[in-house]
């Protein structure tokens, strides 16, 4: 496989400034906006911006025969508006209890925590966003995305042989 | 055996509804053969079957104990079924697509 499979890099170019796409990032109605898409609500977000300051979000998937949501949270370990934020993120409860990768069935020495850095630039008027989503190299992914990966995998097998 | 043949057995074992749900019940942990077929209408022969097609593509080990002979998933083979960066990026992708949307339609609002 690639040697990438322990993170995820992803770069962007919008067209607003960049305090504006900052805020989408920090600002928790801009943030519950946009993070939810292909059917998953953001119902709960909260965030402390600052160094050391907590976040917890939660999102919410619907479908018809289930309803299912999934808590994060994480501490801010660099805030430097309107150009730098790094986060980490771990599945919670809905009390905000770190629930450890293990108990969700990952294997030893999975990593309780992943961690997102996001570098916003200024260029021609616009905003060139770089997300790093780190995992862990030995890649198995979020409890969520294990989910995830799991509905994605029974549809793409449909209903099986 | 390589990685192609690898991946073919998994979606193979993969394939069929009691087999999902005894892969997505290892995710909570290890457990028995017992274990595994109480959920199901089905004798211990029969989820031991499956037990073995889910054995043979690698998805699970068993223990040695000759007894119990507990089944865990083994990860490494579901990481080629269900990698790391590849349930992200698609996720990230279609977030920061929304982003994007509303970016615009703000700039829309502040053109007005």
């Amino acid at each position: 496989m690639t040697d990438n499979a322990g993170w995820v890099r992803i770069e962007r170019r919008f067209k607003a400034p960049v305090t504006r796409v900052w805020a989408m990032w920090t600002d928790p109605d801009l943030f519950r906006t946009w993070y939810g898409p292909r059917g998953m609500t953001v119902p709960v977000a909260e965030m402390d911006v600052v160094v050391g300051g907590t976040r917890k979000v939660c999102m919410e998937m619907a479908s018809p025969d289930r309803r299912m949501t999934m808590w994060f949270t994480g501490v801010y370990k660099e805030v430097k508006a309107p150009t730098r934020l790094v986060y980490t993120e771990s599945m919670c409860d809905a009390q905000g209890v770190i629930i450890p990768a293990k108990a969700m069935g990952m294997p030893e020495g999975h990593p309780d925590v992943t961690e997102v850095i996001v570098d916003l630039a200024e260029v021609d008027g616009g905003t060139v966003m770089t997300m790093i989503h780190v995992g862990v190299r030995e890649g198995t992914g979020g409890a969520g995305g294990w989910t995830m990966a799991f509905d994605k995998l029974a549809e793409a097998l449909g209903a099986g042989a | 055996m390589d990685n192609d043949t690898q991946l073919d057995l998994a979606f193979a074992a993969l394939a069929n509804p009691t087999r999902r749900a005894i892969v997505a019940r290892l995710a909570k942990g290890a457990a028995t053969v017992n274990a595994l077929a109480a959920p199901f209408e089905m004798s211990l022969p029969g989820i031991s079957k499956h037990l073995r097609v889910l054995e043979t593509a690698g998805l699970i080990t068993r223990g040695r104990d000759a007894q119990f002979r507990p089944c865990q998933l083994n990860v490494a083979a579901l990481q080629a079924v269900t990698h790391w960066s590849d349930q992200y990026r698609p996720i990230w992708d279609a977030r920061f697509d929304a982003m994007d949307r509303i970016l615009a339609e703000m700039e829309d609002k502040n053109d007005r």
